[in-house]
């Protein structure tokens, strides 16, 4: 029955199929835009659905990382990956240093925590203006980038740089998922006290997929930089952190496929509806409002409900 | 088995104070476990039995008092640390991974010994055969073996109950807390958990809550009779059944 889930093969399969077929269907920086908000919600999605915690401030790493690759990227010098280790090193310290202390809290004061976090980035980058432009972003980041000896001039190329990324990602996050790290996530999201009192060091175990799922925001920050050629001060605020969450949201956190399905969503959607509506997010909102009542485990969830449904067609045969 | 077996206990308790606001659960409270016995806890409810287990097992720390464990001092040791010192317990309300498989909370249970392994995040858990050989002793040992798929939360509540005591045995303890092992059960479960509590002495000292007077009374080496907060008596089991006071504030009310 849950095909998708049980079988890694599968979800990966379906992920990368998804992966080729999008450049056709949509303009290639369209669907640079989608693997890059797939990889940010793949954050999201790791703490929600491995350990159950509810982060409201992931667009804090996604923008810290986005701030050290341009920065790195423009002042330094720095070559394409450096920078965007960089950026994944920079997210997943970050998240580290806050998420030691987070961690301690339960329930609404662990989001309240988040959310606090996630609003200091902001303010943060209006405090250090010189260093990161402000209101009007940091201009003037390189767009092109050599990697091994190609250049990556065009949208396609671009693309397939943006999309790798993201698989690779994807492929770690589902081997964490099924690892013994990743049962010791699931068993304390499933059940805090019983994980104590068979002696894991609970508070350790959150914290380090606090630091892994912030270094991942800070790679997708990193990569949206390398996309824009410059660092927009939006990556940075609370509607970051909100939008990675809903996309997380709308695929469905079960599987990590469900990030990019999401973002492959959400963006096609934003794109069209912003060129009818102004006010496209309440349109959202209502989506997200019937996907909460009607499909709550997101879209991935309807895949799976397919694939059932084919599965008990063929047992019956 | 005797009481002539005096060495060094396991578990000394040193006039513990545990207090909710106003409310003295635990008052000067001092007992010692010796190893490889079955020690009882008996007493009304609301006489702190739990609340001791919580303070010895570091979920509530107390307030005043000292708690020493196989020679380390553990009076302000975390929760999970004490684990790893070789305490181990299962709890009064049942307190399982209800969506995982029976075999994956035993797992998960034998895993958090091997502290390292649960750090490990490139490779699937099945590679680790002492493990999951593990988990099959243990399986056998709490007559789960038929049930090792199927969901925690699904089995009936001697099945949990069972469960509940193999995630303890996994732990391979010094000293196991047992909270009302037998709670619940039906007379068949009953009579196999007791054989099995019974047979653990062999390897480890038992300290354990219960209310079935007569399998506390055949299995104990040693009872305990908590009322109030404070230690009223303790003797062996022979004793325990004749003593005045303890019939009067507890066998007379209730057995």
């Amino acid at each position: 029955m849950q095909a998708l889930e049980r079988s890694p093969n599968l979800a990966t399969a379906v992920v990368l199929a998804t992966l080729i077929v999008l450049p056709f269907v949509v303009p290639a920086t369209l669907a640079s835009q989608i693997a890059i908000f797939a990889t940010g919600a793949l954050s999201v999605a790791l703490l929600l659905g491995a350990v159950g915690l509810l982060s409201f401030g992931q667009g804090l790493y996604l923008g810290v990382g986005a701030y050290v690759c341009g920065i790195l990227a423009k002042d330094a010098g720095m070559g394409l990956i450096p920078a965007l280790l960089m950026a994944t090193l920079a997210g997943a310290v970050l998240a580290g240093i806050l998420g030691s202390v987070i961690v301690r809290r339960h329930g609404v004061y662990f989001v309240m925590l988040t959310l606090a976090f996630g609003q200091m980035g902001y303010f943060a980058v209006l405090a250090f203006k010189n260093v990161t432009g402000g209101e009007n972003g940091l201009t003037g980041v390189p767009r092109q980038f050599d990697l091994l000896g190609l250049s990556i001039a065009n949208p396609l190329a671009m693309y397939v740089f943006m999309a790798g990324a993201f698989f690779l990602v994807f492929l770690l996050v589902q081997r964490v998922i099924a690892s013994p790290f990743g049962s010791v996530l699931a068993a304390i999201r499933e059940n805090e006290p019983r994980s104590i009192a068979l002696g894991y060091a609970v508070a350790r175990y959150k914290t380090a997929a606090v630091a892994l799922a912030g270094g991942i925001a800070g790679l997708a920050g990193g990569l949206h930089v390398v996309f824009l050629g410059f660092v927009p001060p939006s990556d940075i605020e609370l509607e970051m952190s909100q939008r990675l969450l809903v996309i997380a949201l709308i695929g469905g956190i079960g599987s990590p496929g469900g990030a990019l399905l999401g973002s492959a969503f959400y963006t096609i959607v934003s794109e069209a509806l912003s060129e009818i509506w102004p006010r496209w997010l309440a349109l959202i909102a209502l989506l997200l409002i019937g996907l909460v009542l009607f499909l709550p485990g997101g879209l991935w969830s309807a895949g799976r409900r397919i694939s059932a449904l084919f599965e008990r067609k063929t047992a019956h045969e | 088995m005797s009481e002539s077996t005096k060495g060094e206990p396991i578990l000394i308790a040193d006039s513990i104070d545990v207090r909710f606001g106003d409310f003295q659960a635990l008052s000067g409270f001092s007992m010692s476990v010796q190893p490889a016995t079955i020690h009882a806890l008996i007493g009304p409810n609301g006489a702190g039995k739990t609340t001791l287990f919580n303070a010895l097992t570091g979920v509530r720390k107390p307030s005043g008092g000292r708690v020493v464990f196989n020679g380390h001092t553990v009076t302000h040791a975390s929760a999970h640390r004490r684990v790893h010192y070789g305490m181990s317990r299962s709890f009064q309300v049942t307190s399982l991974f209800s969506a995982l498989t029976v075999a994956e909370n035993l797992r998960l249970a034998v895993q958090a010994r091997h502290a390292a392994e649960g750090w490990v995040f490139w490779r699937g858990p099945a590679r680790r055969r002492d493990i999951s050989d593990e988990v099959d002793a243990l399986l056998t040992e709490t007559f789960l073996t038929g049930r090792a798929d199927t969901r925690a939360g699904d089995l009936s509540h001697g099945g949990q109950r069972s469960l509940e005591i193999g995630m303890a045995l996994a732990g391979r303890p010094k000293l196991i807390f047992l909270d009302e092992p037998l709670a619940g059960m039906g007379i068949d479960d009953v009579h196999r958990t007791k054989g099995l509590i019974s047979s653990l002495s062999s390897r480890m000292a038992v300290l354990l809550i219960e209310h079935n007077m007569s399998v506390v009374l055949d299995i104990s080496d040693r009872i305990t009779v908590m009322a109030a907060g404070r230690k009223i008596a303790e003797d062996v089991p022979a004793k325990i059944r004749t003593d005045p006071a303890v019939r009067a504030a507890y066998l007379g009310s209730t057995a």
